[in-house]
């Protein structure tokens, strides 16, 4: 490996390590360092840098813990970033440092704050004096408390400024090259955050409590503690099993609908049929499982899914032929189908009777009640619970299996040793499979209040891996994925386009169809029966988790779980007064804008030269010239661009018409 | 069937179906200004919603201080504010080439969320406004009283008509949209024309937004839009993207959607899946329509 000659820092990386430590200093300065408790509405006491309290919450006897490590914390933080700032200007080498030491100092402030109110709260617990109610007040109270913005923003800020700052060397630059992939989602998320704070800072009154009045400066710190707590509480799920929980049950239909989504854009193909596809593979789901023979017992659960399946894919295809054989858009009759589906669900479960010609004939499928919903399903078509699948400990103790932990620990150090050898995923999974059946009667203690995750969840990952196999395993995966690229090409090298584009519909409506098992089969919607509250509208956030993985079925996965976290926590933003839940609507739509105009980043940025041309080039962060590609850049590169899909839309009527002309 | 007869020829019939067809003329007007552009707006029903949202709160806003005005200005309002969202629609597509269906569709989601986040923050509640007093006034006589906009959607038809045909402008917009390349050869600022047919999509939009919350309604509610925008649409591709052809296709879509009104009180068909009809038609007349081109340029983004 050759060195680079210029030591210095590239003048991007420079430019991304000044603004993220100015940006952190300056939120050390603006911002609330800590919230030291919080009330039931949200309201604060919070400190600054400058050692200053502003208690905002009803409580305004409360002891506060002991804040005096955290504050020299805080400004050698802040000094440290100032020195990055300078460091940075200069395209100094050793910002790195300085960046990380400023993170590590934030790190330690969160952990001595987290041990000051832990204290506290076990302070309040030993406490019988206290009335019960009260107690849980006040320890609801200290627990709301943590860090706020100004810590934040230097952990964040200084972990990017010592991320550009290590790019400097090869090795970190080809480990952070391989995470590029990320950055448009990030920046689009990023951006998203940023409007949303707008917004929060627009609408929401600041909240106080106390009944002081505020000055500007307290009033801006109350403004800018909304905003940390609107998205601390966003992405707050993560931190207990229970949310947790909830947020993958709510993740597993946007699964389904983003890999319909993606499947369709891999072949240029544009699915917002989603939602109708969900209904008819949803209402499927119901015929075969109340009205399907009770003598299948539980064989009766397979049929009824593989009826949401073909539902699915019928409702899909559909679309799919008449593009195919008349060149009608896509688009368009997705979005009608949408609503024809939305007439036949509301038709069959909204009333017992309907009227034809003047006559009047009986429907069988609303069940007795107010609210529109079929009957109940057999026992034997209900998918159980993931925590039942998963108890071990069948005597009262809840204890979950450790089989998928280990198997998935087995997987990812099998993986890793075996990376060099060919077939090493096989040998990987092998192992995976090997270590989870071992320890599935394993059981780790728990406390979980019971969750309505059901087994449909496991569906959606097998579905994450059919749509992988397929996709890049298989010829037909090859054929949709040339047709997606470029169906005029794909026509040339005789790949039939029309063949193509039925059969993505068919699968995209499928994967869309199967959401319906969690609805109904899963009893997502409170009741093992098909409900009018069923939140069709999934099927359009397929579109932004698709967009926002990538079109990849990891990607998928990880949006998802991302989307289904904000939309467990977005009950928790409740709290406040004058917001509503929608606010997550807003930001998941600004998080597809933002994406969709990816253009803003630079075509540098997101998909830059391969490293060889940058480094004849002589350009200033490029990689030292390797003999060949090295192993993460080959990765990349036999990683499939994505299509764009109006033009292989476009084109791809152009192909599948030519033979009719 | 005698009885179904003597309840379509009913002025009470005629009204309805006045109504149902205004909004989808002026939306249909307005997405062809930008189709005929180069740029596919399927932000349409995102932009009434935006538009009717816009009127209902301006109206309300400006109602104490000046009465029987402030729905006037209220329009003005609703129709600046979708010019304004399809000018993001605008600067997505075409200065950040991103593709247009995936824009148009982040500008339906954000319809389906921001004005709940507004409505709360001013009144309180996620799903509907307060009540206007001064709606739109009503002009006509008998039971065909309309609001304004209802003569200015006629009206905007012929205009658009000739617009699109008889003036510098409209060649120009029909010639960026079919081959923007000889466009700009021949001296045509063909960003500037393609910004010109997403706002003016906008502004008619929301044009047809306002029409619905204070010129049909009083209030702003909860998908107040039903999907307008995605038959407007349509309603343009089966209108082959010509003015006359997309009044004559409201006429049609409209029609059905009257008739789904006033066979949803009646004991002939049930009523939603007559609603389901209009969605059916476009289906089936795509497939025979499908092949008509539309603009040879539409949904691609200008090289360079």
């Amino acid at each position: 490996m050759t060195h680079l000659s210029d030591s210095r820092l590239s003048p991007v990386a420079a430019r991304i390590a000044l603004t993220a430590s100015a940006v952190a200093a300056a939120g050390l300065l603006l911002f609330p360092l800590a919230t030291l408790g919080r009330g039931f509405d949200a309201d604060p006491v919070l400190l600054h840098l400058t050692g200053a309290v502003t208690n905002l919450s009803a409580n305004p006897d409360a002891p506060l813990p002991p804040t005096g490590t955290v504050l020299p914390l805080g400004w050698a933080a802040l000094a440290l970033l100032i020195v990055s700032v300078v460091g940075a200007l200069r395209r100094a080498s050793w910002v790195w440092l300085t960046g990380l030491l400023a993170a590590v100092l934030g790190i330690i402030a969160v952990v001595l704050l987290g041990q000051g109110l832990g204290e506290q709260t076990a302070r309040i617990a030993a406490d019988t004096s206290l009335r019960p109610g009260f107690r849980r007040q006040l320890r609801s109270f200290y627990e709301g408390g943590g860090m706020n913005l100004g810590l934040f923003l230097t952990v964040l800020g200084g972990l990017i400024t010592a991320g550009a700052g290590l790019s400097r060397f090869p090795a970190w630059w080809e480990r952070l090259n391989r995470l590029r992939g990320l950055l448009v989602p990030a920046v689009a998320i990023s951006l998203a955050v940023l409007v949303g704070a707008v917004v929060v800072l627009i609408v929401q009154p600041a909240v106080n409590a106390s009944g002081t009045p505020l000055t500007p400066w307290t009033g801006w710190l109350a403004k800018s503690d909304l905003v940390y707590f609107v998205y601390s509480t966003l992405f707050a799920p993560v931190t207990a099993l229970n949310p947790l929980l909830e947020s993958l049950k709510l993740a597993t239909p946007l699964i389904f609908t983003g890999l319909s989504v993606a499947f369709a854009f891999r072949t240029g193909l544009f699915n917002i049929g989603a939602p109708g596809q969900l209904t008819i593979g949803a209402i499927m789901a119901m015929l075969v499982g109340v009205y399907g023979p009770a003598s299948l017992g539980w064989g009766l659960l397979p049929l009824s899914v593989l009826a949401a399946a073909a539902g699915g894919a019928l409702w899909g295809a559909i679309p799919g032929i008449l593009k195919a054989r008349f060149g009608s858009s896509e688009v368009i009759n997705t979005i009608m189908l949408n609503y024809v589906a939305s007439a036949i669900f509301i038709f069959l479960i909204g009333s017992n009777t309907f009227t034809f010609l003047g006559r009047e004939y009986s429907l069988p499928f609303k069940a007795e009640g107010f609210e529109p919903a079929s009957e109940e399903l057999r026992e034997g078509a209900r998918l159980p619970t993931l925590l039942n699948l998963l108890n071990v400990g069948a005597d009262g103790t809840t204890a979950l299996t450790a089989g998928p932990l280990v198997a998935l620990l087995a997987y990812v150090v099998t993986r890793l040793a075996t990376r060099r050898t060919a077939r090493g995923g096989l040998i990987a999974l092998g192992a995976a499979l090997l270590a989870g059946l071992l320890t599935w009667r394993v059981g780790i203690p728990v406390t979980v209040i019971g969750s309505q995750l059901n087994a449909s969840f496991l569906i959606a990952l097998a579905c994450i891996g059919l749509f992988g196999v397929l996709m890049w395993r298989t010829a037909t995966g090859y054929a949709l994925r040339a047709v997606g690229l470029s169906p005029r090409a794909a026509e040339y090298g005789g790949i039939s386009v029309a063949r193509g584009t039925i059969l993505a519909m068919t699968l995209a409506g499928m994967f869309a169809g199967l959401a319906g098992t969690h609805y109904v089969n899963g009893g997502a919607l409170d009741e093992y029966r098909l409900k009018a509250n069923m939140p069709v509208s999934v099927g359009f956030d397929g579109i932004a988790v698709a967009l926002m993985g990538q079109n990849t079925p990891a990607g998928v996965m990880a949006a998802s779980l991302l989307f289904g976290t904000i939309d467990t926590g977005s009950v928790g933003v409740q709290r406040l007064e004058n917001i509503s839940r929608d606010i997550v609507v807003v930001l998941k739509a600004l998080i597809v804008l933002f994406i969709a105009a990816g253009g803003f980043l630079s075509r540098r940025v997101t998909d830059p030269p391969p490293p060889q041309l940058a480094a004849t080039g002589g350009g200033g962060n490029a990689a030292p010239a390797t003999a060949g590609l090295t192993p993460s850049v080959a990765a990349q590169e036999r990683a499939t661009p994505n299509p764009n899909v109006t033009l292989a839309s476009e084109t791809n009527k152009d192909v599948t018409q030519g033979g009719n002309q | 069937m005698d009885g179904l007869f003597a309840q379509l020829l009913t002025t009470a019939f005629l009204a309805t179906f006045i109504r149902s067809v205004v909004p989808l003329l002026l939306t249909g007007l307005g997405g062809l200004f930008s189709e005929r552009s180069g740029v596919v707006n399927i932000a349409l029903d995102g932009l009434i919603i935006f538009g009717a949202l816009a009127g209902a709160v301006a109206t309300l806003a400006l109602e104490p201080s000046l009465g029987s005005l402030a729905p006037w200005l209220g329009w003005l309002a609703g129709a600046l504010v979708g010019g304004l969202i399809a000018w993001i629609h605008a600067v997505i597509s075409i200065k950040y080439r991103a593709d247009q269906v995936i824009s148009g569709t982040a500008i339906n989601l954000l319809a389906t969320g921001v004005p709940a986040v507004i409505l709360t923050a001013l009144y309180g509640s996620s799903t509907e406004s307060p009540k206007v007093q001064n709606a739109l006034p009503l002009w006509g006589i008998g039971e065909l009283r309309f609001s304004p906009p209802v003569f200015f959607a006629l009206l905007t038809a012929l205009v658009t008509w000739y617009v699109l045909y008889r003036t510098p402008f409209g060649l120009r917009l029909r010639a960026t949209g079919e081959h923007p390349g000889a466009a700009a050869s021949m001296g045509v600022n063909v960003r500037r024309m393609r910004y010109s047919g997403v706002i003016l999509s906008g502004l008619l939009a929301g044009t047809a937004g306002v029409f619905l919350s204070i010129g049909n309604l009083d209030s702003y509610v909860r998908n107040i839009s039903a999907g307008l925008g995605f038959i407007s649409l349509a309603a343009l591709i089966f209108g082959q993207w010509k003015p006359l052809g997309v009044l004559a296709a409201t006429i049609l879509f409209g029609f059905l959607q009257a008739l789904s009104i006033t066979l949803g009180g009646t004991d002939l068909l049930p009523p939603t899946l007559v609603q389901a009809l209009p969605y059916l038609i476009t289906i089936i007349a795509l497939a025979f329509t499908g092949r008509s081109a539309g603009p040879k340029a539409l949904g691609k983004p200008l090289d360079g």
